[in-house]
């Protein structure tokens, strides 16, 4: 059986295994070594195994994943989210749909210091959404924003997508992570747009709270400093070559320990607790890269990822009608799997084509985040909208989905802008490379 | 019986846990320490990277049988799901047997990996820590998740029987 043959009945296999509900990470390594020993023998797999597992374990560029994981998860523990959200709520709040508004403007803050979606959601819904029942606000927008706002987390860095993008391409993580900074503020003002006129046609969505007088406003305004200056340390302190990426969030997760322990709001339980959350994410993150490192080296054996980059460039269609094709793939992939999954799944295939169709792999990396996004709140396998059922569990699924829906064609709409200007991606990175 | 084992297997992935969450919080402290001592003081710790990756080894490696426990491994839901309760069961069963299957075989090449870099006295680059025995932490690290495999395969027949 020639090589491709088995490339692309092990890629059929890992469908299978995922449908019958195997763990993403082990469902990739056991396709992978299969593949591999059918290839090459069983010797040389079984070998790749261990040493894919020792390295992949040991890689010093990945061990900026768990600390950005455990810097979220310090930040929240440490009470930094909420400051954040109390602020937001004081200039927002009196607006109509205005608490949803500064949820949005609280998401994509806590975004800043967070780079997962789930905790994002998590984090915001847990302090939002009791505020917006108080005053009235409909299930469908409250959750919907709640969830669809989460999704900032993954494109506003620093970002664990963007990161485990960044490795398996290659690219740098400064500049992925410096190319979601003018998306995300530009999807933020979409997702405020998209609130505002869902209460302008239907103002019983969401009613005004009471208003905050002026003083109260700029004294809240204390509240994201804490929030800016974790950002500002890490995120800038990497643009000016002070640290490394890891180093940055270790920086960051530390900050935020000291932030939680002056101002007296990180407890010895939240710190076990938040730092053992920060773990167990990390672990499944790190294990789904071993994976999908072991998977990767069968695909390249195959050399399927090369015989489609070359089919689809000699396919008599324009390049960006491509791209359209690969992200309606990324987009209905996005309903199956999980987000991270996605990612590692694909990038392996598709960034071959995309290096041979020449489009930017930055700007790649900033498009599969918005298409990753849009998995992350779309039915069946929407995580966001699974952590928003955790939190408001009197609510049904249905009404949380369709609260979503008018955020998807923000999102859409973005995609799209990108299409038409790469620039808001690669400009920023641009300045970094002058 | 199955109740008992299920304790023994969660109290001990969460004891492993505890080893994880020291190795993650050693290497938030030890690169800290290394880009404050080499920033402000100009003396970096000597084998900070070596440290940071190898405790990542350990709370990686150290962690994944308690994100198995509580269902942090990420799967995709929705087909199973739709499927009558025996035939997911039995599912659940093959599932659980390829896991371990994929377990038993890293522990058994990772020990081979460890004695081969034992043999070979390879250490770490800077501060020239040898790295078999991390290579063998983490086969001791993986049979906790083979038990939890075991325990979950056991259940999944145990449903097969009765429904």
């Amino acid at each position: 059986m020639n090589p491709s043959t088995v490339g692309i009945i092990g890629i059929g296999l890992l469908l299978f295994l995922f449908l019958i509900r195997m763990p993403v990470a082990f469902a990739m390594a056991l396709v992978g070594v299969f593949g591999f020993s059918f290839l090459a023998g069983s010797g040389p797999a079984l070998g790749l195994l261990s040493q894919d597992v020792f390295e992949t374990l040991s890689s010093y560029p990945l061990s900026v994943i768990p600390m950005f994981i455990l810097m979220g998860s310090f930040a929240f523990a440490s009470g930094i989210s909420h400051r954040l959200y109390k602020t937001t709520y004081a200039w927002f709040g009196s607006l109509r749909g205005g608490l949803t508004i500064a949820t949005v403007v609280a998401c994509a803050g806590f975004s800043a210091i967070s780079g997962s979606t789930a905790a994002t959601a998590a984090t915001m819904g847990k302090i939002a959404l009791p505020e917006m029942r108080k005053y009235g606000y409909k299930n469908t927008l409250s959750t919907g924003t709640v969830a669809a706002a989460g999704t900032l987390g993954i494109l506003i860095p620093p970002s664990t997508i963007l990161i485990v993008y960044g490795i398996m391409t290659e690219e740098s993580i400064g500049k992925l992570f410096i190319a979601g900074i003018l998306p995300g503020i530009i999807l933020s003002l979409f997702f405020v747009a998209t609130v505002a006129i869902l209460c302008f046609r239907k103002p019983e969505l969401g009613p005004p709270a009471g208003p905050t007088p002026f003083k109260h406003k700029l004294r809240s305004t204390l509240g994201i400093i804490e929030a800016a200056i974790l950002f500002v340390l890490t995120i800038g302190g990497m643009f000016l070559g002070w640290f490394s990426p890891t180093q940055a969030g270790a920086i960051g997760a530390g900050g935020a320990v000291v932030i939680g322990l002056l101002r007296g709001q990180l407890s010895w339980k939240n710190f076990i607790e938040s730092g053992k959350d920060g773990l167990l994410t990390s672990c499944m993150v790190m294990f789904i890269i071993t994976g999908a490192t072991v998977f990767g080296h069968f695909m390249a054996i195959s050399n399927i990822p090369f015989i489609l980059a070359d089919w689809t460039a000699g396919l008599p269609v324009s390049t960006m009608s491509i791209m359209g094709i690969i992200i309606f793939m990324y987009f209905i992939g996005g309903f199956f799997m999980d987000s991270m999954a996605l990612v590692v799944v694909t990038i392996p295939i598709f960034f071959p084509v995309v290096q041979e169709l020449g489009f930017d792999p930055i700007w790649f990396g900033v498009i599969v985040v918005l298409v990753a996004e849009m998995g992350v709140i779309t039915p069946p396998v929407g995580v966001n909208v699974f952590v928003i059922k955790g939190i408001a569990p009197d609510i049904p699924l249905g009404t949380i989905f369709r609260g979503i829906f008018p955020f998807l064609w923000a999102i859409a709409l973005l995609i799209i802008l990108l299409m038409i200007f790469p620039e808001i991606a690669t400009f920023l990175p641009s300045l970094i490379e002058s | 019986m199955v109740d008992r084992f299920e304790r023994y297997v969660t109290v001990l992935s969460d004891w492993l846990a505890w080893i994880g969450f020291a190795g993650l919080l050693l290497m938030m402290i030890i690169t800290c320490a290394d880009v404050i001592g080499a920033k402000l003081f100009l003396r970096p710790v000597f084998g900070a990277i070596d440290i940071v990756i190898l405790s990542q080894q350990v709370a990686m490696a150290f962690a994944v049988s308690a994100a198995l426990i509580y269902g942090r491994h990420v799967q995709v839901e929705f087909f199973v799901n739709f499927l009558p309760a025996r035939l997911k069961a039995l599912i659940d069963t093959v599932v659980d047997l390829l896991c371990l299957a994929l377990f038993a075989v890293i522990i058994w090449r990772l020990i081979l990996y460890g004695y081969m870099l034992q043999a070979g006295a390879e250490t770490s680059s800077t501060a020239r820590i040898p790295l078999y025995p991390f290579a063998y932490g983490i086969a001791f690290a993986c049979v906790p998740i083979c038990l939890a495999f075991i325990l979950n395969s056991i259940k999944s027949i145990l449903a097969v029987v009765h429904t």
